[in-house]
């Protein structure tokens, strides 16, 4: 018997997860599809004309899958840790490589997908009686990259051209692949959080990440104080070029970052499902 | 076979065994006893796997419970002295845990439940606290792993369902299972367990069979309180005296008068019974 990763045990280990998903995530999933029907029935009874773009209701879509992937870990495996609750979860026959990958399977695609699914079915039916959503978001998804250009040639007076060739890699393809690692990462700091903590699981892990955002700020603010010399040959002219150049390097620092973290995270949560004690 | 070598666990700054070597045979229904806090819960947990030893060894079956494996996870059950359940009912519960184990009857289940008098329908919200411990115990006898670990079993049980509770568990027992049973409750399963283990803090005090006992021990009951004995308790018409048995007679053993005689005299009980 390979007592690693056997597909036959996952199948089971996925099935017994998958038995509570609905049950624990249900009222989870009907508030987060309730907000975008509650905002088309504000602008439907509001006077003014209000009109909310496919682009803008796909953010919204967008914004409320990461509080549904926060929120998830927590919801579907609240008492995998508990010394005394979680004694079922460790005793199940099965690997901790077949207990971790089914809990990224459910947190990090099954959950989103659901969601977002649901999310796109109830804005194309709100969207069929017409009022203030226009078009269907799903097509906005795919429009974002033409969003984004339209700022910057907007905003920063970028040609297409350059936009182009700062921005190369934000492709539509991949626009998806950086989404699929946000939410990646999203998930897995939740996955680890969820198993750290024994109690208030989430509200603490929202917690140390404001307290590393703030760090990272200080040291960052402190660094560019001290280091002043280094922005003084940034004048008009090169003030542009500057700023284009810091977001072609950030798009892919960001992309690595986005990478590095779940990577870590994810390690992190298979390693305290294995070496958990009761 | 569990074994159980020069074993060293703690909690933070509490000791709970310091170099203890235990085997536990095939077969047989052990009854583990000791005083609060000697760490009862926390062998099984070591022995489940759930913990794991700061030095020493822990081996069922030549298998590593800290390393908590499916093969040897489907081999064992431990069922804890707190009911913890879920929102389900228990027909669905063992449906979906079931498929783990390779020996699991849903058959034995059912008919365990008739047994029981338990509901398999009813959720286990909707059951009383005995009510679900039977359910589970149900549960956990249909998966007929070879070894079953029962934390305080029969707490919160009526009288009727203990006697129920000794029928099954003897009935599941066969030469390739163990059961351990940690209790306070002795009475409850007196005719049950067999042999006894005896935890103190940081020691084993005593592992042995009935039989090895009464060889060594003599329990008398009779009007007087003998002053050679180890351990003296009134009776309702008498006195029982645990005492050597020096003279090789047969006795039945007193559990709660065996378990004070020991805790009054730790080290000349474990010598006499090495």
């Amino acid at each position: 018997m390979n007592n690693t990763l056997n597909i036959n045990r996952l199948g089971k280990v996925i099935k017994y997860d998958g038995a509570s998903f609905f049950h624990n995530l249900s009222l989870t999933l009907i508030i987060l599809w309730a907000i975008p029907v509650a905002l088309w029935l504000i602008a439907s009874l509001t006077p003014n004309d209000g009109h909310m773009e496919a682009y803008m209701r796909i953010s919204m879509i967008e914004s409320l899958t990461k509080i549904l992937l926060i929120l998830t870990p927590a919801a579907l495996y609240k008492s995998c840790n508990d010394a005394r609750k979680g004694i079922g979860y460790a005793m199940m026959p099965a690997s901790a490589l077949e207990k971790f990958i089914s809990m990224v399977f459910y947190c990090a695609i099954a959950a989103p997908i659901v969601y977002i699914a649901g999310a796109l079915a109830v804005d194309s039916i709100l969207a069929l009686f017409g009022g203030p959503y226009e078009g269907f978001a799903i097509a906005g998804y795919f429009n974002q990259y033409e969003q984004i250009r339209n700022v910057f040639e907007t905003n920063m007076m970028m040609n297409p051209e350059e936009f182009d060739k700062y921005t190369s890699m934000m492709t539509p393809a991949w626009i998806i692949f950086s989404d699929i690692f946000s939410v990646l990462m999203l998930s897995s700091i939740f996955m680890f959080g969820n198993m750290i903590f024994k109690k208030r699981k989430t509200g603490k892990m929202i917690g140390i990440i404001v307290l590393l955002i703030i760090l990272f700020l200080i040291v960052f603010v402190n660094y560019v104080t001290n280091h002043r010399t280094m922005f003084t040959y940034m004048d008009a002219d090169n003030a542009e070029e500057i700023i284009k150049r810091f977001i072609y390097i950030m798009i892919r620092v960001a992309f690595v970052v986005e990478i590095v973290i779940s990577v870590v995270m994810l390690w992190l949560t298979y390693f305290k499902i294995k070496t958990q004690k009761y | 076979m569990i074994k159980i070598n020069n074993l060293d666990f703690a909690y933070k700054n509490t000791q709970v065994f310091r170099r203890i070597s235990l085997e536990f045979q095939k077969g047989n229904i052990y009854g583990l006893l000791g005083e609060n806090g000697v760490g009862k819960t926390t062998l099984l947990k070591l022995i489940c796997g759930l913990q794991k030893p700061q030095h020493g060894e822990v081996t069922v079956d030549g298998f590593v419970p800290s390393e908590r494996k499916p093969e040897f996870l489907q081999n064992v059950y431990f069922l804890p002295e707190e009911v913890i359940t879920e929102d389900t009912t228990p027909e669905k519960f063992i449906k979906k845990t079931g498929v783990f184990y390779p020996r699991y009857d849903y058959e034995l289940f059912n008919k365990l439940m008739k047994e029981l008098e338990v509901d398999l329908n009813k959720k286990f919200n909707e059951l009383s606290h005995g009510q679900k411990k039977k359910a589970l115990l149900a549960c956990a006898m249909s998966l007929k792993t070879d070894y079953l670990f029962l934390d305080e079993p029969t707490n919160g049980l009526d009288i009727p369902s203990k006697a129920l509770f000794r029928k099954v568990i003897s009935q599941y027992c066969n030469d390739e299972t163990t059961v351990i049973i940690s209790t306070h409750q002795v009475k409850d399963v007196e005719n049950l367990i067999d042999p006894i283990v005896i935890l103190d803090r940081d020691d084993v005090l005593l592992n042995a069979s009935f039989s090895q006992i009464t060889e060594k021990i003599f329990f008398e009951y009779g009007p007087e309180r003998l002053d050679n004995a180890y351990y003296t308790e009134m009776l309702p018409g008498g006195y029982i005296n645990v005492m050597r048995n020096v003279n090789n007679e047969e006795s039945n053993i007193n559990i709660e008068a065996l378990f004070n005689a020991v805790m009054k005299n730790k080290e000349t009980i474990k010598n006499l019974m090495k």
